[in-house]
């Protein structure tokens, strides 16, 4: 998995690529499993050309998140792994 | 989850991992790119008619699992169809995304594509290759399909 975006003074708002997994195909999974992130080139498609990709998936975070949201995104990435392993 | 399971069916993964008739075709006498801005999703279909026969039919491009594996499913079906036969496929295809009825003995290996229907906002994943190859096939001229 790979972070895109790695400013050191980051915001709570992390795109993601998993294994090359296409952003869209992510989400849907992610959707499945209760987890809602944003997924597309989110208006910014200079920035995607910049870094080679046609999309991201993007999590944000927010005050009213718990740890146990931050779980259920790692498993969801998981979960993801597995169904294109 | 069973409806994951019946979005990315094993055929799905297959032609996603190692999509058929991903190539250009030299002596394409059809041709059309087809786009959906929103996805990201780009692909360009090539067609060699002779008459009314697709004697070869490929495509090139980028795009989710979904419309990779559409794409790759699209150029077996149809290679070798004659027109009429191809514009049957492609009906029933359009009618199992959206879940209407279909007639499965013309559908064959691509019913795996209906598991779309429960998911609104891939159908247009799923659709792009067959748009594209249609506006291909309906002009003599290179043409530029968008689904948005």
């Amino acid at each position: 998995m790979t972070i895109i975006g790695t400013a050191t003074e980051k915001a709570a708002v992390i795109s993601f690529m998993i294994d090359g997994i296409h952003p869209h195909d992510v989400g849907t999974i992610f959707d499945q499993h209760g987890v809602a992130i944003r997924t597309g080139h989110h208006c910014a498609q200079p920035v995607m050309e910049f870094y080679d990709i046609p999309a991201t998936a993007r999590a944000s975070f927010a005050f009213y998140n718990s740890e146990e949201d931050v779980d259920a995104l790692i498993s969801a990435i998981q979960k993801t792994q597995e169904l294109f392993a | 989850m069973s409806d994951l399971r019946e979005l990315y069916q094993q055929v799905i993964m297959d032609h996603n991992k190692r999509p058929r008739n991903f190539r250009e075709i030299d002596h394409a006498n059809h041709l059309a790119h087809g786009n959906n801005p929103l996805c990201g999703d780009k692909l360009v279909v090539y067609v060699r008619l002779d008459g009314d026969i697709i004697e070869d039919v490929s495509f090139k491009g980028s795009g989710c699992a979904i419309s990779m594996a559409s794409a790759s499913l699209m150029t077996e079906a149809l290679k070798g169809k004659n027109l009429e036969q191809a514009q049957a496929i492609y009906e029933q295809v359009h009618k199992s995304m959206i879940g209407e009825k279909t007639d499965r003995s013309l559908l064959g290996k691509l019913e795996v594509l209906s598991g779309v229907k429960d998911f609104p906002a891939r159908v247009k994943c799923a659709t792009l290759s067959w748009h594209t190859v249609h506006a291909a096939i309906d002009s003599d001229h290179e043409v530029s399909i968008s689904t948005e």
